[in-house]
This record gives C-alpha cells, structure tokens and sequence, in this order.
C-alpha cells in the first residue's frame, strides 16, 4: 500500500491531464455525486453506467494501470467476503456488492490522484472542526517520511531474522520496531510543534486557495458530471 | 478489526449517515473550548498528525496473509486518550478512504469503530498497568479494546446482511460468522501481540511516553525487561 500512496501523491502533482488542470472543488463535487449515486443506484443499468463513467474517469487520469488496479484491486478482497455471505445463487446481488464500492474506489482515486492533496484536504478542513481539519494536513504530511523509515526498518528487521522463528515471537519483535516508529513520530511532533511555534500557527492550517479556482478545464468536469445526471435521469427506474 | 472493512453500498443509508452524523458529533463536542492558538493546543494537534501517520505506516506493514495488518488504535487510546484517539482514527480512516481503502461511506462508522477499541484500551491499562507491566497491560487493553470492536464490527455488517437479505438473514448471518469469526480471533491475537512488543520497547526505552505510573509500571514483571538498561541508561528495575 505504501508504494500505492506514494504513487498517487506523485502523479497527483507531476500529471498533465485536464482533470489535473481542474478545480479541486468540482472534482470533489462530482467524485461525492458519483459514490452517492453509485450506493443508492435502485438498479443494476444505473449502476453499470455509473461504473463505466468511473473507469472513464480512471482511465482518463493519466494514473498507470497497476496503480489502478492496485486501487480497483482492494476493495474487491472485502467485498468478496460479502459475496459469499450473501450469495443466493443470483447474479444480480454478487453484481451489486462488487460494483458499488468498485465505483466509489475508482471515484476517489481519479479524484486524489488528480488533484494535490492541499486542494483536497483544504474544502474538506472547512466542514470538519478545526484541530480535526488540520491534523488531516499534519497527518498526511508526517505519513511519506515516516514511510521511508518503516520501511528500512522493515528491511533490516528481515535481513537479521527478525521475521522468522514462531508468530509469537516475529509479532512481538514487529511492535518493538513499531515502538521506535511511535517514539520518532512523539519526537517529530515536538519539531513539528516548534516549527508550527516558529511560523505563528494562528490556529488553522489554511491549505492553498487554488481548490476553488475554476478553469476551462473544467468543463470536462460539468461534462462528466451531465453524462452521470443524464444516466441517472434515464436509467433510475430501469431494473 | 477496528479498521472496518465494511465495503461502500452494503449497509444501509441511514445506519452510514448516522454513523457519520455521530462521529462528526463527537469531533465537534468540546472541540470549540480549547483555544486554537494555544500553546497546548498546537502541542496536542502536532502528536496527533504524528501518531496518526504512525497508524497509517502501520497499516501498510504487511504481517499475515489476507492483507492483516495491525491499526494500534489501542496504543493510540492509552497514549493519546479517547477524545484524541478516535479524532485519529477519523483522519486515518478518511485518508484511507481517498485512496481507496475502505468506504468513503462508511468513515464515520470506522472512527466510530476505531474510537471503541481505542477508547476501551486506555482506562482498562491503566487499571491493569501497576499489577501487570507496562508491556503486558498494553497487550491485554489492546486484546479487549479490539474484541469490543470486533463485536461493533459485526453489527454493523449483521445490519448490512439484514438490509439485503430480509428473512433469510439468519442463514447469512451464519456464513459470516463462519468466516468472519476466525479472521477477527486472528487479528485480536496479532494486534495483542504487536501491542505487547510496543509497550515492551515503550517501557525500557522511553516510559516517559507512557501514561501516569507506567513508568513505575515498566519497572514491573515484565521477564524482557528486566535488568535491561533505556536508552538514557537508567537501569530498569
């Protein structure tokens, strides 16, 4: 999952596509109409238009194939789960189960991996109280360089047998290298509260100002975002 | 289990938009007492966003087959306290949602879920820390903070099969447990076991993390520990 996230954020940054070029808060507009849609879809003709409409985005983003189907790939693992619940030898139910979260997933990576997260997290800071809004910053931020470390850490715990021998003892190990983990992120709170200190935290993280600025690029999104209205108009009452 | 794995669509609309309603119900109590600018107040958003990226990486370390991985949403309780510890598990759980990992839908029921295991984990180590050990109470307050959450997690998802299969619910609801039951058992016992080596590394070398009278409870009977000296070279007795 690591490498999935850092790929996202790269592309989120480093992509070209007009859904790139697009204002955070129409994507942002059109990704929650498009799960809410997909979830209260009566049927199953609204539903597969609504999914093809999310591969359309997915595929448009410009995002590569194995980090979609990285994306595309999890939700399939815990649906299965479900699906097997509740088969009742019908290929509408396994059908819905799989689709809905389907489409919210590939909605919300075309949505992250097309825009920075600044401009994703700053409209949705504005709705959730404000330590709540900007620990999503803090968190998101701390998140890559704490990556990299796990990850070495990880490495070297395997390259000295740490995960070998009996469960027991590999878990137990495991949480001792998380607990160097908890101590550096205790301690980069401290710089980060200096810095924040240092800097005169007014007492919100605003993020940018550009996830409200609108341009022509967005007209795909309206576009996109008529063809999903248009499909839910015509198809609601269809089976 | 308390990262619900609860896919966007199966449960029904009212029980997410009261799940969500609530959490951010509880994020919003008390949240307009504290001054924003104040010194504790940075204090506390800073651990948060730090501790909150450590459950991520966590998250991503893989540990098991099936994709188990470990939430520490019971270290995060007994570190953090249960109004902090669930706001993390909100902001976890939305970050995982963006990208895909667990409904966008159902975020403020994974808090929700998240903030039981977290918010059971912290009071039950404090009464079990002086009798037990730092690292041995972490274990057994995590053990029980996510068995609680298991039980969460199963209602929620009992709901969801009620709402798609009516009547014949309890057939379903016998496949889930079929299934369901061994994985939750398993990932009590990896959570327990990652917690113990957690608080075993917390209490030889930096108790001071710890709650009030861990430090003193790091001194405890835990055999790893014993004789072995922190990182500051005080002996731990």
């Amino acid at each position: 999952m690591s490498h999935l996230l850092a790929r996202l954020d790269f592309h989120a940054s480093a992509g070209g596509t007009p859904w790139h070029r697009a204002s955070a808060l129409t994507k942002l507009a059109l990704a929650v109409a498009l799960v809410g849609a997909a979830v209260a879809a009566p049927g199953l003709a609204l539903l597969l238009a609504l999914h093809a409409v999310a591969w359309t985005l997915a595929l448009t983003s410009g995002l590569p194939a194995r980090v979609l189907a990285g994306a595309a790939g999890y939700p399939l693992l815990f649906t299965g789960l479900f699906v097997v619940t509740l088969w009742d030898g019908t290929a509408g139910t396994p059908l819905r189960l799989v689709l809905r979260p389907l489409t919210a997933s590939l909605a919300a990576v075309w949505l992250v991996g097309t825009t920075p997260y600044p401009d994703v997290f700053a409209p949705l800071s504005r709705v959730l109280p404000r330590s709540t809004g900007d620990g999503l910053f803090l968190t998101y931020r701390a998140l890559f360089t704490l990556l990299g470390r796990a990850e070495r850490l990880w490495r070297a715990l395997r390259l000295r047998g740490g995960l070998a021998g009996p469960a027991r003892r590999r878990l137990a190990l495991a949480g001792e290298s998380l607990g160097t983990l908890v101590v550096h992120g205790f301690e980069r709170s401290e710089r980060l509260y200096a810095t924040m200190q240092l800097r005169g935290h007014s007492g919100r993280i605003c993020g940018c100002r550009h996830w409200t600025e609108v341009s022509p690029a967005d007209a795909w999104v309206a576009g996109a975002g008529l063809v999903l209205i248009a499909a839910a108009v015509v198809l609601w009452r269809w089976p | 289990m308390s990262h619900l794995h609860v896919p966007d669509g199966v449960l029904p609309a009212w029980l997410w938009i009261a799940g969500l309603a609530l959490a951010m119900l509880l994020l919003s109590w008390r949240s307009g007492a504290a001054d924003p600018a104040s010194p504790r107040t940075r204090r506390a958003i800073a651990t948060k966003g730090a501790l909150g990226a450590v459950v991520l990486v966590a998250m991503t370390l893989p540990l098991g087959p099936l994709d188990i991985h470990v939430t520490l949403a019971g270290l995060v309780g007994i570190l953090l306290g249960a109004r902090a510890a669930f706001e993390v598990g909100f902001i976890v759980s939305a970050i995982l949602a963006l990208m895909g990992h667990g409904g966008l839908t159902v975020v403020g029921l994974n808090a929700l879920v998240f903030g039981v295991a977290a918010g059971s984990a912290g009071p039950l180590y404090a009464l079990l820390a002086p009798r037990t050990g730092a690292a041995a109470a972490m274990m057994w307050a995590t053990a029980i903070g996510q068995a609680l959450a298991g039980v969460g997690w199963l209602a929620l998802a009992l709901a969801g099969i009620e709402s798609h299969a009516g009547h014949e619910a309890g057939r379903h609801a016998g496949r889930l447990a079929g299934i369901g039951l061994p994985l939750w058992a398993a990932g009590i016992a990896v959570e327990a076991l990652v917690a113990f080596g957690v608080g075993r590394f917390l209490a030889r070398v930096h108790p001071g993390l710890l709650p009030d009278g861990a430090a003193r409870a790091a001194s405890g009977p835990t055999p790893s520990t014993r004789g072995a000296e922190t990182a500051a070279g005080t002996p731990v007795r």
